[in-house]
């Protein structure tokens, strides 16, 4: 069946495909316009998602696809341009610009730790090999929409190895920054951990205008994710982009036997933003944590969402999802285990907890599980309310002034999911930026 | 006189439960009210304390010489007057440090003291948690997430202790503790009497009086308090039920 389109829909249908086509012309090598042109066919089949697909059905595209974001354009900038966003931690830095790889604010990726590469996607499109690697995870990645729209327009990211038995001291930290309004970064990353390597991951979604109203960039990720046996990934994302932006990010992580995966996706930025991790863990013993810390206030919509499956024996899987919604702010969750036959002895539990500071906030969350083994240990729970008038008089009886009760609890539920950061550092960093967040 | 109640009346949800109560106390007193349950005791602490579910409405609350039904329940705090809960509240994710260091230096402003830092906040209430003989891991702990009804109860006189308030009052602070507990509470209670500081137990039963010694009893019922005396109107009550007091009352 062909599906239609509204004239809007189509328009940016075609708006994208011209820039994919165009990335083509200007190219470059066969390997990535491959890629785009398989890419292509599957988005003029699929478009962008409407109201009716039964994933899209809370979070709206209708204002989205009225603005025709760019691609072309390399900003530069200094360091004193972005040193507002670095963190006070050491780690090492690299440092996307509008989805570009900038070789100048980067640390100097030939003097990395021994055992750690990273590099520009960009300048990988010549290996022979990189077609099949991008192509690795094609089944789910064409499941995705703005995946696929990923693929189509296929530029820039960063491609980091981890070799067998190298556990990295240092977080590595990306920061990625938009600087021009009107613009869509793309980016295409991808993370291969071997067999018991370590590695502490930080992105930061940043605008370099801060939060100026009427900015607004559109961000599309892809990152993959490969966790070998025995590997461990601990990941950080924290998304403040400007308020009228839009984010989208889709993660495909795959665990190999006894590794683990600890994620948190924090988020108080842009107008509409979808997080989403799409899980496999196919090996035994696996452990994952995902948990999500989302304010959003105004007219926003906060979408985070996880797909979890477990696929060997003895899984474990934890999962903590937190909103503060405020003004008319949407927030969705949306959560699947899944887990196969085999997968006996799994343990997983998902949460979702929302705490709705006006009336006029919504939230819409729909946790589920899909359970084909007879021996596991497996919940779901979802709970939505607002502040809890006894523990604001409680603060107050002790001479706390009621909007500061209300801070101190709305900051305590929101914090929550961030006690599984080990890093102190890293957990400060992001405690403070949703703090700063709530407190306007 | 440091608290000064005339004929106070209040509702909730339009259901009238203070009828009339009148009471005085003076600096460095300790006053018992006793009386069955629905008889209003809960309600008088609770709007002494300024909780928003009750509405005063008749008489007056005189505290310290300032008109305390005008005033916001975290400025009645600040001024001195300090509520233990019946049921303490829990608030996960919020540290008792935090918690007590803010409310400590909010007090502290309002008597015009300069704020404690960290290590003065926690030099000052390590004493505290000596004077009371409590678990020094008290402070690390998220506001009585996971605490026992006892510890609870004694994190609120713990509380007490570090805001150093004029006027304590007790709702129920005995209900549902063991001998144990009822006497780290009664310690903690007596520890902080002084001449300036008095005190309001709101009770049931008399076990928590016998260690504290009240100067004045109070029977409360209906909403208004129906008979006064000294510690050994506990006694009669405790050997004869409240229902000789009442009938003799209704009698009248």
């Amino acid at each position: 069946m062909v599906k239609k389109f509204s004239p809007a829909v189509r328009a940016a249908m075609d708006h994208y495909a011209q820039l994919s086509d165009d990335l083509n012309k200007a190219c470059d090598n066969a390997n990535f316009v491959e890629l785009r042109q398989a890419a292509k066919t599957r988005f003029l089949e699929q478009g962008f998602p409407g109201r009716r697909d039964e994933d899209w059905g809370y979070t709206k595209l209708t204002d989205f696809v009225q603005t025709h974001y760019r691609l072309e354009g390399v900003t530069h900038l200094e360091l004193s341009d972005i040193q507002p966003f670095l963190p006070k931690y050491p780690a090492l830095r690299i440092v996307m610009i509008d989805g570009w790889f900038s070789e100048s604010l980067s640390d100097d990726l030939s003097e990395l730790p021994a055992g750690v590469s990273i590099e520009a996607l960009k300048d990988m499109a010549e290996i022979p090999s990189i077609h099949q690697v991008l192509n690795q995870h094609q089944g789910e990645i064409e499941k995705e929409p703005f995946a696929v729209l990923n693929t189509m327009l296929l530029s820039d990211g960063y491609y980091m190895q981890v070799s067998r038995n190298c556990a990295l001291e240092l977080p590595v930290f990306v920061l990625h920054i938009q600087t021009e309004d009107g613009h869509l970064s793309n980016l295409r990353n991808r993370i291969e951990v071997e067999e018991n390597a370590e590695i502490t991951l930080v992105e930061s979604y940043v605008t370099l205008t801060g939060s100026a109203e009427a900015f607004s960039g559109f961000t599309n990720v892809v990152t993959e994710i490969d966790i070998a046996a025995h590997a461990r990934v601990k990941q950080v994302i924290l998304q403040q982009q400007a308020p009228s932006s839009y984010y989208f990010n889709n993660q495909f992580v795959y665990q190999g036997e006894q590794s683990t995966f600890n994620t948190l996706y924090a988020s108080t930025g842009s107008m509409t933003s979808r997080h989403q991790n799409h899980l496999q863990m196919d090996g035994e013993h696996i452990e994952s944590i995902q948990n999500s810390a989302c304010y959003a206030t105004g007219k926003q919509t906060v979408d985070s969402r996880t797909y979890t499956e477990h696929n060997q024996v003895a899984g474990f899987s934890q999962q903590l999802h937190k909103y503060v919604l405020d003004g008319e702010a949407v927030g969705v969750f949306n959560g699947m285990i899944k887990v196969a036959q085999a997968a006996q002895k799994t343990d997983g539990q998902m949460d979702n907890k929302n705490l709705l500071l006006s009336d006029q906030a919504q939230m819409d969350t729909k946790p589920q599980l899909e359970i084909y083994a007879d021996d596991v240990k497996c919940s779901h729970g979802s709970a939505t309310g607002q502040i809890n008038e006894d523990q604001v008089f409680y603060l107050q009886a002790r001479g706390i002034p009621k909007s500061q009760a209300i801070r101190m609890i709305t900051e305590a539920f929101l914090l929550e999911p961030l006690e599984d950061v080990s890093n102190n550092e890293i957990r400060q960093w992001v405690a403070n930026a949703l703090s700063n967040a709530l407190n306007g | 006189m440091l608290l000064k109640v005339e004929n106070l009346q209040a509702q909730i949800d339009e259901k009238q439960i203070l009828k009339g109560l009148n009471i005085e106390v003076n600096p460095g007193e300790v006053h018992a009210i006793m009386g069955p349950n629905g008889s209003g005791k809960s309600t008088f602490a609770s709007v002494l304390a300024g909780r928003e579910d009750y509405e005063v409405t008749e008489g007056s609350v005189e505290f310290d010489g300032e008109d305390l039904l005008e005033m916001d329940p975290e400025e009645r705090a600040r001024k001195g007057l300090f509520l233990a809960f019946q049921y303490p509240v829990e608030i996960p994710g919020v540290s008792n440090k935090l918690f007590m260091q803010t409310a400590v230096n909010a007090v502290r402003e309002e008597k015009g003291l300069p704020a404690l830092d960290m290590f003065d906040f926690d030099e000052y209430a390590r004493e505290k948690i000596e004077l009371l003989d409590m678990r020094a891991d008290l402070l690390e702990r998220s506001v009585n997430v996971g605490f026992s009804g006892g510890e609870k109860k004694r994190n609120d006189i713990f509380q007490m202790a570090l805001l150093e308030p004029k006027l304590c009052i007790l709702d129920e602070t005995d209900s549902g503790l063991d001998i144990d507990a009822l006497r780290v509470v009664a310690n903690g209670v007596n520890a902080l009497r002084s001449e300036e500081r008095s005190f309001i137990v709101v009770t049931h039963y008399q076990r928590l009086l016998d260690y504290i010694k009240p100067d004045h009893v109070h029977v409360l019922y209906n909403g208004k308090i129906i008979k006064s005396g000294g510690f050994e109107l506990a006694n009669e009550l405790e050997q004869n039920g409240y229902d000789d007091i009442i009938q003799q009352y209704q009698g009248e």
